[in-house]
């Protein structure tokens, strides 16, 4: 009987959130959104996990943390194989001229110089590796 | 995954010739980031190979595809924008219907399952760019191997349906479609995308509410995404908010500049001799890859294996796989696998016994209903749509 009079405290407790939220987490479920997600709560949430990339040390590193890690992970850059200077001066081009980033003409230089040197087809492999 | 590493080092020495067939690398089905590439747990989500974490695009290894339905925990993810939804309050969330339309529609997720009638379709959802990361010379773009894709069972409201209910005019000529996710700056363009009307109204387009039976996972679309089965996701909007009527061609960088093939059946160019037309990605084209063996594994001689993989196309039907298993002199038929429908992906499988040690080049190619079969050779400057005879290199112990 007392098992049954929780189950109806909690039930009543969680008709009676104003916002009750699903939250799906690949960390443990904390003791807040147990009962949330069993009351069938219309509001589905997740939490991102935090996945920090490598930034390869090289020539004006804080250029493009500045301005191309604002908007994606370093890990555009790291994915790629190693590309030409033109691909890269392109790639900078496509960032300013499609998606609208503001990244002032002299800092795109700077850019693109510290591409070529940590992921150029001619750069020496410097790299760093992903965390694992 | 260092063990993967291994086997490709292992195998690009091993195999001197790699550049023997014009699209060859000695190790064809993964390239060297990918091998290297750590897996990731997102919510409600397996380990996936992680590419990017902001936004995040997370690839399906290749042990998910051994059954005909991909679950929906190893489903690929990929989002453009670093803007992605994350909260959705089913009780305000709204898919509007609107533009060129007589009646613009606000329809909740009760109103897309209750009023129109629920029709179901198992279909491959691959990415534009799947295996990118294979074509050579290398293309920059998300760097996949073979596995941006998976096959599911999609049940939701026909897209016809609901434009009907919405009674688009006269004139129209496009829909144009966007979902929950926002740029990171005001300048980006916001992701959408474009269905020719005719295509739009073919009753086949589904607003997907259920991947397998569940509601989508919050990272493949939820609460609802297009289906536009035989089309390459690109035109599968996620998190789909906002349909409408077009009586102009829809502009925007994601239709005219992204997303765009040379002009030609097979999205074939030379890299010195870039095609001067191109066209918005389209259909899926004819693809096939191996599952089985990976790219790492060791085969032993005289033992019976399982050659395993699975195989597509844009909506005719898998009729016919073949393999072969001395670089393309010889070939023999696979035995398909359950046919799900023309818009599934068809699994298949070849014994072979290795007969001594050595070094092998298998190969798979496969044939559509249409009579439409894969290249030996294939290219483009975005490395979209690759349908090139996949080869695979295997060391016999």
């Amino acid at each position: 009987m007392s098992n049954w009079g929780i189950v109806l405290v909690v039930a009543v407790a969680a008709m009676g959130l104003t916002v009750s939220v699903r939250v799906y987490s690949q960390q443990p479920t904390t003791s807040a959104s147990k009962p949330a997600a069993k009351a069938a709560s219309p509001v589905h949430s997740i939490v991102l996990p935090q996945y920090p990339p490598g930034i390869a040390e090289g020539p004006n590193v804080e250029t493009y943390r500045k301005d191309c890690l604002t908007c994606h992970t370093a890990r555009y850059v790291s994915m790629q194989p190693r590309f030409s200077k033109t691909v890269w001066q392109n790639e900078v081009k496509k960032m300013v001229d499609a998606f609208g980033a503001a990244i002032p003409e002299a800092d795109q230089a700077l850019i693109v110089e510290y591409l070529v040197a940590v992921n150029g087809a001619e750069a020496p492999a410097t790299i760093s590796a992903p965390p694992r | 995954m260092l063990a993967s590493l291994g086997g490709f080092a292992a195998a690009s020495r091993t195999f001197g010739y790699a550049f023997e067939f014009s699209s060859a690398r000695g190790f064809a089905t993964e390239p060297a980031e990918t091998a290297a590439r750590q897996l990731a747990r997102y919510p409600q989500k397996t380990e996936l190979i992680l590419l990017t974490d902001r936004p995040p695009q997370l690839e399906t290894p290749l042990r998910y595809f051994r059954t005909d339905i991909t679950p929906n925990d190893a489903f690929f993810v990929r989002w453009h924008l670093s803007g992605i939804p994350t909260t959705v309050d089913l009780q305000t969330f709204r898919l509007e219907v609107g533009g060129h339309v007589k009646k613009p529609l606000s329809l909740s997720l009760d109103d897309l399952q209750s009023k129109f009638e629920p029709v179901t379709q198992v279909a491959l959802c691959q990415c534009a760019g799947n295996s990118r990361g294979l074509f050579e010379p290398r293309v920059p773009g998300g760097q996949w191997a073979n596995g941006a894709m998976g096959n599911a069972r999609w049940r939701g409201a026909r897209l016809k349906d609901v434009l009907d209910a919405a009674e688009v005019l006269p004139g129209t000529v496009q829909v144009g479609l966007h979902g929950l996710d926002s740029p990171p700056l005001e300048k980006t363009p916001r992701f959408e995308k474009s269905l020719q009307i005719d295509h739009a109204r073919d009753g086949d387009v589904i607003i997907a509410y259920e991947m397998n039976g569940e509601p989508l996972p919050m990272l493949n679309g939820f609460p609802i995404r297009l289906v536009v089965p035989g089309w390459y996701a690109t035109y599968w909007v996620k998190a789909l908010s906002s349909i409408k009527a077009l009586d102009q061609p829809l502009k925007t960088f994601w239709m005219d500049k992204a997303y765009r093939i040379p002009d030609n059946a097979d999205a074939n160019e030379d890299h010195q001799h870039l095609s001067p037309l191109t066209i918005p990605i389209n259909r899926m084209s004819v693809h096939s890859i191996f599952v089985r063996p990976e790219p790492d594994e060791q085969l032993r001689a005289g033992q019976r294996y399982e050659l395993a993989g699975v195989a597509n196309d844009g909506g005719n039907g898998i009729r016919r796989v073949e393999v072969s298993q001395d670089g393309g002199q010889t070939w023999s038929d696979a035995t398909l696998g359950t046919d799900l429908g023309k818009y599934s992906w068809r699994r298949w499988q070849a014994w072979w016994t290795p007969p001594a040690i050595g070094s092998y080049r298998l190969m798979v190619r496969a044939t559509n209903a249409a009579g439409e079969t894969q290249r030996a050779a294939q290219w483009n400057r975005s490395g979209y749509q690759r349908g090139v005879i996949e080869q695979l290199d295997v060391v016999v112990l």
